[in-house]
């Protein structure tokens, strides 16, 4: 499972780094970044669900 | 001898602040000369007698925003003795939770409801709200904006969006009035607020009881039904968020909409015709208003390890306050601070973000705060205010400021509560 940001779709709303601060971080200029590649854990899994249901961009998404 | 006297004095010191001066009514009708000697001279600045330190600037304000591993929101421990709500006079909500787990839980089961789709459902209600609203008082060609209007409108939106007895609409008025009154210092304002909120704690309860069995699409249902993590919000926790939406998300609304029309008739009348001409232009005047002169002024913080800034360290433990209403006029990041002005091309027009950060590289206002504790219903009280003002602008022709002069905008006194706006604003116009 991997999770992907669309840094162009992403209009730095920070939903995703203020919500899941475990899966996100917020660089200086407010994109979003992953801190955690490894999404094996159960609940790393669910905070990156979570992320892309609540991004107002669209632009997290989960590939299998 | 006198003379004597005299030379021994210490120097004037013409930029100290005496922290009685934030209690004063000077400081409430106009903070912001105070607002530039606390950026100028004192941007970081030790209030010894309300036992707190005070911020100031545009970009302090920002870090300690960003900051949540220095500065946190809560005052009680999420698993400690305190029983959260009891000396709130909303009860149990959102505001009284800091950087916690508790805190993430409840406003994501919640802030979903105030974006995107889910807000979009309910702005033709906002506007027939409105168009009701106009209607009582649009053939008499004239209008107390504050109480015929801006404090009309918001409040039966939400009761509309929670699905609430529109016969009930004037009782949640009453209510919402005593329970921000309730916010302040006052003693007696706390008593009537907190008997406001049992009334109306009682008048929900079997509400919640039938929505939480037989669901429907309003507001209520969804906040009894909503799950996340496998876990719902307890009947408390959805009185204390029903408080705190009447209350928080109506007045904030309310002041936001008289200020918007106080600065379009008073402050910058020429600017008024540019927004006649284009109404989409409600969207700036909106942000400019927040940036100016916001509702809010104020947010707290507390520290949560030693913090160093401008050459001094803040303990640990240390009451701050964030002047959001000062940082917005900081000369160092808007120029002609003091100038309201909505075609501004120093400041994020549009939508705000609660990252504070925006592709256009400028700065938004701070008005909504930023980061962990950013005001759930940013997007709501845009719509509904461009909704509002641009339905009151199209039933009046030629609207006037009945009078010349305005005492303007105002906090209101340290007792009561609430927020920044016009006590009154009297327009008079043609009917539409």
């Amino acid at each position: 499972m991997k999770v992907r940001i669309d840094l162009d779709k992403c209009y730095r709303s920070g939903e995703c780094y203020y919500n899941h601060p475990e899966l996100f971080e917020m660089s200086d200029d407010g994109d979003p970044a992953l801190k955690v590649t490894d999404l094996t854990d159960a609940g790393m899994r669910l905070h990156a669900e979570q992320a892309a249901e609540v991004c107002p961009a669209g632009a997290i998404s989960i590939e299998e | 001898m006198a003379e004597a006297l005299q030379e021994q004095q210490p120097p004037a010191l013409p930029n100290e602040i005496d922290p009685r001066e934030f209690d004063g009514p000077a400081f409430q009708r106009d903070p912001f000369p105070l607002y530039k000697r606390l950026r100028d001279h004192h941007p970081l600045f030790h209030d010894r007698f309300h036992n707190r330190w005070v911020l100031s600037r545009y970009w302090d304000i920002d870090g300690a925003f960003q900051d949540n591993a220095s500065y946190d929101r809560a005052v009680y421990k999420p698993d400690g003795p305190y029983q959260f709500g009891s000396t709130h006079v909303f009860g149990p909500n959102i505001l009284e939770y800091g950087n916690s787990p508790q805190h993430r839980w409840l406003r994501n089961i919640v802030a979903g409801q105030f974006v995107g789709n889910r807000l979009q459902v309910f702005l033709p209600m906002v506007a027939q709200i409105c168009d009701e609203v106009i209607a009582t008082f649009k053939e008499a060609g004239e209008v107390e904006l504050v109480s015929q209007f801006s404090s009309q409108v918001p409040i039966r939106v939400i009761s509309n969006m929670l699905g609430l007895p529109r016969q009930d609409e004037d009782t949640f008025v009453g209510w919402y009035q005593a329970l921000i009154a309730g916010l302040g210092f006052g003693g007696e304002h706390l008593a009537r607020g907190i008997q406001a909120r049992n009334e109306m704690w009682d008048y929900l309860d079997p509400l919640i009881a039938t929505r939480s069995k037989t669901p429907g699409d309003d507001l209520l249902s969804r906040i009894v039904s909503a799950e996340l993590d496998g876990a719902r919000m307890s009947p408390d926790e959805v009185k204390g968020f029903v408080a705190l939406l009447l209350a928080a998300g109506g007045d904030t609304t309310d002041k936001a909409i008289a200020n918007m029309w106080f600065h379009m008739m008073y402050t910058r009348p020429d600017q008024y015709a540019d927004v006649q001409a284009d109404p989409n232009l409600w969207d700036d005047v909106f942000t400019e208003m927040m940036r100016y002169d916001p509702v809010v002024h104020a947010q707290f913080r507390h520290t949560t390890r030693e913090v160093e800034l401008h050459g001094r360290v803040i303990p640990e433990r240390a009451g701050i306050i964030l002047y959001l209403g000062a940082g917005n006029r900081d000369e160092r990041v808007f120029k002609d601070p003091d100038t309201f002005n909505i075609h501004r091309s120093d400041l994020h027009m549009g939508r705000e973000n609660r990252s504070g950060r925006y592709k256009d590289g400028k700065p938004g206002h701070l008005g909504f705060g930023i980061g962990q504790h950013f005001c759930m219903g940013y997007a709501m009280a845009r719509q509904e205010a461009m909704i509002a003002c641009t339905k009151l602008m199209a039933a009046m022709d030629t609207p006037q400021p009945k009078f010349d002069r305005h005492p303007g905008i105002s906090s209101p006194s340290i007792d009561s509560g609430g927020f920044r706006s016009p006590q009154e604003l009297v327009l008079t116009f043609n009917p539409v």
